[in-house]
């Protein structure tokens, strides 16, 4: 109130013809109560908890850092963290290759793109339980009809999600089918902002269709590329649900992930202190990776954040 | 050498079958859900049904109380959806088109929002749902009871305001010419009846984006309503399927059906609204 009176007073030009809407502060305030008591304090609180031993039924105790020493000791959490890098890796680049592929084929003017386009977007707006169900039912050991192909072409069946070595896999394969419809749709709003001149020019002075790709295409979408591989990094850091219905993290933790971590410690052991502090490590990582965007991103002509 | 007419049919060809790829696990979902287990059973393997068995659906949602799942998942995600509405574009239309102090610094928190994820603070909110004070038993220092768990207003009120729509609705606000505030003050019309009737009305299309997108994160959901809900009497669908899943066990078809059903509403949706599916995402970049 104070500073606002007096900027009033000094710079009086400017403000005069806009005065100040005091009505501004009850148009914020259901929205912003909310925001601030659902996120910016929970924020707060998991903070103070993951430096108490807070158990959910005594009173919680400061206990310094000890929390973040165990989880720097803890083998499952590192296990978690390891399989959640594993995770993205693998299912970002395709993802993001295919989105790509799939955009740029599906930009021209063909027949039937739209019904293309559709397809390709559906399983990203399925939620993830039910894609899960039916992805359980194609990778069913027995009657599954991943194995009753391989059964035809006379392989030896595959017991994909309680094999440790394709359980994590097979939870890649069903993530990357989910989200190519996602990096698509994004890189062809990117493609529809390259000027259509470059690749006139480019015709003229007889560039191949595939040269213009790399030639033109590609560098023309560096922020698209850059805007979605951050998203997807986040997207896939928060891997959780299918974990959770496929595989519950097994066979042999091969699939458990860092929220997976946060949910057992804290909603099936209730150790909510340490899992809170699993939290802030899972918050510190996004943070990291979204400043990267801003730092990065704001180089390139961005589509992001304007 | 391949004329230009060939090349658009060997497209349309390899288009067709990428959207064929992608829909077969869809494809499959819908005939399993029509067979009998006996011919899904069989050595040997059919992809068309021999039998059309319809029964399947009414069979399957008589396992399980689905007339209150579904209920539960229309009345929570409506709730959120008509609440995030009014309140993030009533923020919104402040932070882009009034004037006062500390609103700089107050969006600029707002923002802050946009970098935390749900998963980093669902301890700290399913404990603050929990000892909410005077609600659900509890007393002012919120123990004794079970505050907002297994309640609507605990699966729906974190949910109805947030950095993104805040954001979304400030960012569409901001492209008003400010001739149109100034017309309106001239005709002496208060705030608001300038947010109510002139700008309103022209933001369907901002409100739609954010309403589809609302309504696929709450009808989608899953990890919310599993922490704050253990009634069969509060399970969303989502929750009633990965229960309904560890009951059936091996009755795929039966499974398949739910499933189906559970997708359908939002690939309705989609199919009617496809502009403001894509507009969220294009906008925003978020899931």
């Amino acid at each position: 109130m104070n500073s606002a009176a007096t900027s009033k007073a000094t710079t009086p030009k400017s403000r005069r013809r806009v005065p100040i809407d005091k009505a501004g502060y009850l148009f914020i305030a259901p929205g912003y109560l909310v925001y601030f008591a659902f996120i910016f304090i929970p924020l707060l609180v998991g903070l103070y908890y993951s430096f108490t031993n807070y158990n959910f039924y005594s009173t919680p105790a400061f206990v310094g850092f000890d929390n973040y020493v165990r989880l720097f000791h803890d083998k499952l959490f590192g296990t978690a963290v390891y399989n959640t890098f594993i995770y993205s890796l693998f299912s970002i680049f395709p993802q993001m290759a295919l989105g790509l592929l799939l955009a740029v084929l599906l930009n021209g003017k063909l027949r039937g793109r739209l019904f293309a386009r559709v397809s390709v977007y559906v399983p990203n707006v399925t939620s993830m339980v039910a894609v899960s169900m039916i992805w359980l039912w194609i990778y069913d050991p027995s009657l599954g009809i991943l194995n009753r192909a391989l059964k035809t072409f006379g392989l030896d069946p595959v017991q994909w999600l309680y094999d440790p070595s394709t359980a994590m896999a097979a939870i890649v394969i069903m993530g990357i089918w989910k989200s190519i419809g996602y990096t698509m749709i994004v890189y062809l709003s990117g493609l529809q902002s390259i000027p259509t001149s470059l690749y006139e020019a480019a015709h003229m002075d007889g560039a191949t269709k595939i040269r213009q790709f790399f030639a033109i295409t590609i560098p023309m979408l560096k922020p698209t590329t850059f805007f979605i591989l951050v998203m997807s990094c986040i997207n896939s850091f928060m891997v959780f649900e299918q974990v959770n219905i496929l595989t519950n993290g097994g066979p042999l933790n091969k699939t458990t992930t860092i929220v997976h971590q946060i949910y057992l410690r804290g909603f099936q052991d209730f150790q909510m202190g340490y899992a809170s502090a699993m939290a802030m490590v899972l918050f510190v990582i996004t943070l990291l990776i979204t400043l990267l965007n801003f730092r990065l991103g704001n180089k390139g002509n961005d589509i992001d954040v304007d | 050498m391949i004329t230009r007419k060939g090349t658009t049919v060997i497209f349309s060809t390899v288009m067709l079958i990428i959207a064929l790829l992608m829909l077969f696990p869809f494809l499959l979902m819908v005939v399993t859900s029509l067979k009998t287990m006996g011919e899904i059973q069989s050595p040997t393997f059919t992809f068309i049904p021999k039998h059309w068995l319809f029964d399947n659906y009414s069979v399957a949602m008589r396992r399980g109380d689905w007339v209150q799942y579904f209920s539960n998942s229309f009345i929570v995600t409506a709730i959120t959806v008509v609440f995030s509405l009014v309140f993030n574009s009533m923020a919104g239309f402040a932070f882009a088109r009034l004037r006062f102090p500390g609103r700089d610094v107050l969006f600029f928190s707002v923002l802050i929002g946009i970098m935390v994820p749900a998963q980093a603070t669902m301890i700290p909110t399913f404990l603050m749902m929990k000892m909410f004070p005077f609600f659900g038993g509890n007393d002012w220092q919120g123990q004794g009871g079970f505050g907002f768990i297994n309640s609507y207003t605990g699966l729906v009120l974190p949910f109805i305001a947030g950095s993104f729509g805040i954001f979304l609705c400030r960012q569409y606000f901001l492209n008003f010419p400010r001739a149109l505030d100034e017309a309106a003050q001239i005709d002496g019309a208060n705030v608001f009846r300038v947010f109510f009737q002139i700008y309103l009305p022209l933001s369907k299309p901002i409100l739609a984006t954010l309403a589809i997108f609302k309504t696929t994160a709450t009808w989608n959901d899953y990890m919310w309503p599993l922490i704050m809900t253990n009634t069969e009497q509060m399970r969303t669908v989502q929750l009633g399927l990965t229960i309904f899943r560890s009951e059936t066990n091996v009755e795929w078809n039966l499974l398949m059906a739910a499933t189906t059903l559970v997708v359908l509403p939002l690939v309705l949706l989609f199919l009617a609204a496809q502009k403001y599916f894509v507009q969220g995402i294009v906008t925003t970049g978020l899931k």
